[in-house]
């Protein structure tokens, strides 16, 4: 009875204390200053899109109505999006959707199929891909590859990484040295390798082969990173490694990654591009995509009612 | 992953469940009000923990579906506005079970709500509101919604014009300052119960569009 009397008081209380709430609304408790350091600080904080919004001058790669036709059959069908620097774009979209059609198109591996055929527009950098005069050894250079499986050449981790620069024509050994150190370094490999670094790259466990393999492609100074699904062969310790190290790489890199597992495109990219049956279907933040996505048809894929 | 949209369906049907037992809930206690039954009254109060175990079986259900399906999109947003709704659905039947409790002093103290003003809209806005929060919900239709954030002034009007009436009289109709606060409290509970049926509206709205639209007000603020 005593609590509940306790409550009643409380309850006539409750405008009393409503009115002098407005009336402390009115005056600011909180200086402006404080306010807006609190705002800067809330902005800073790792919403990586909305930096990538405000402080980027351009996207790097610019697809406008690109296709690429195997034979007489399209790959991919008018393809418009731009990717942005120094972010991870993720493409996703059930198989033979041509994510990977379109991933492969970006450094041309895809003419090692006979019959394709791009039409369209394709640039890295504003220069087309698909022009004739384009020097393929300096655009694979630009544009490094990791593949599904990891495929490290079977020699020495060194020379593994060595191989793209002494092909450039580096010979100095302390040239090479430090290239190698700091490819290891870039791809979180050189804590594990410093030591053995003359054994052989077979030697390694899958996620410190696909390591080995992205220390590779850095090892050419490449502007952009492809990576065809490259955690699909691993566990999930060594995917948290590779999805650690591709946050860490976006700071200097173009990322574009090709992934079967949502979650995973979902956890590290920042912007997401939905293909099915080579349309490109939705292109937006991640953080939307899988909150909100605009089209009915990303939505059942991402949800796992088709694909 | 149908198994995913299969419980999601499950648990929608659970929550439209509740949404009835909490409608009943507060039938059950202004009908009390009206009879002046004290007993009808302490039974809704009773009821009470059937609903309260059933919220948490509910939110038990979401938390395995996050942890075991990480769903996105929709089926995201289908089970955060589950976590919300179902508890402001239980608030809701909290306040009708203390509607319920608070009758037994109606009767001691031979209160007549009729004598004072608007307590009859109060009673009857609030039902219906609720009412309709439980349809727009069971239909997830973002106009319904609309219609219920919207009728939740017409219940703060009522609730403040039966507060002044109750105040003016100073409590010298029936039973005195005791009595006063019992109506008080009463009125108080539905507008709450106004008040989280917004809740529950606003939530729908982000179910079927993914926007938040509380505290809009609060983000011009801060641009500014």
């Amino acid at each position: 009875m005593i609590a509940d009397c306790g409550l009643r008081i409380a309850d006539l209380e409750t405008d009393k204390r409503r009115k002098n709430m407005m009336e402390l609304k009115q005056t600011p408790v909180v200086d402006v200053t404080e306010m807006k350091q609190l705002h800067e600080f809330h902005s800073a904080l790792p919403e990586q899109a909305e930096r990538v919004e405000t402080n980027t001058s351009g996207p790097v790669i610019v697809s406008d109505g690109f296709c690429l036709y195997y034979g007489s059959k399209a790959g991919v069908k008018d393809i418009t999006m731009d990717i942005y620097p120094r972010a991870v774009t993720a493409i996703i979209g059930p198989s033979g959707c041509g994510k990977s059609t379109f991933l492969r198109s970006i450094n041309r591996m895809n003419d090692l199929i006979p019959h394709t055929r791009a039409a369209g527009k394709l640039a890295v950098n504003g220069q087309d891909v698909y022009d004739k005069r384009v020097n393929l050894v300096n655009l694979r250079q630009q544009v490094g590859m990791v593949f599904q499986r990891p495929n490290p050449f079977p020699k020495s981790i060194y020379d593994n990484v060595a191989y793209g620069p002494r092909l450039q024509g580096i010979r100095k050994r302390s040239r090479l040295d430090e290239i190698v150190e700091k490819c290891l370094h870039d791809a979180a490999l050189w804590e594990e390798a410093k030591d053995e670094l003359k054994k052989s790259a077979l030697a390694l466990s899958g996620g410190q082969q696909q390591r080995l393999c992205i220390a590779r492609t850095l090892a050419t100074g490449p502007r952009v990173l492809l990576m065809d699904e490259p955690c699909s062969a691993l566990d999930p310790i060594a995917t948290g490694r590779i999805e650690e190290l591709i946050r860490k790489l976006k700071t200097d890199y173009t990322i574009v990654i090709v992934t079967h597992n949502m979650q995973q495109a979902a956890r590290v990219s920042d912007r997401t591009a939905f293909f099915c049956l080579g349309d490109l279907i939705e292109y937006g933040l991640t953080r939307d995509v899988f909150t909100n996505p605009q089209s009915k048809q990303t939505e059942d894929y991402i949800t796992g009612r088709f694909g | 992953m149908a198994e995913l949209q299969e419980r999601l369906e499950k648990l929608l049907l659970r929550l439209d469940l509740m949404g009835m037992r909490v409608e009943q809930a507060l039938a059950d206690a202004l009908r009390a009000i009206k009879d002046g039954d004290a007993k009808a009254g302490l039974e809704v109060d009773q009821r009470d923990s059937l609903i309260d175990r059933e919220e948490v079986e509910i939110e038990q259900e979401c938390i395995r579906l996050l942890a075991l399906y990480q769903p996105a999109a929709i089926d995201l947003r289908t089970i955060c506005t589950i976590i919300k709704v179902n508890s402001d659905l239980e608030r809701i039947a909290d306040l009708a079970a203390s509607i319920g409790r608070r009758i037994k002093h109606v009767v001691e103290d031979g209160i007549d709500f009729d004598l004072y003003n608007s307590f009859d809209l109060l009673t009857e806005s609030t039902t219906d509101t609720l009412g309709r929060t439980v349809r727009t919900l069971r239909a997830s239709d973002t106009a319904g919604s609309k219609g219920v954030i919207d009728s939740d002034d017409l219940i703060d009007d009522a609730y403040r014009s039966f507060v002044r009436s109750v105040l003016d009289s100073e409590g010298k109709k029936t039973g005195g300052v005791e009595a006063a606060m019992t109506m008080i409290n009463v009125a108080k509970a539905m507008e709450r119960i106004g008040d989280l049926c917004t809740n529950v509206a606003e939530d729908i709205i982000f179910l079927r569009t993914g926007d938040i639209i509380r505290h809009a007000d609060a983000f011009d603020e801060q641009t500014m």
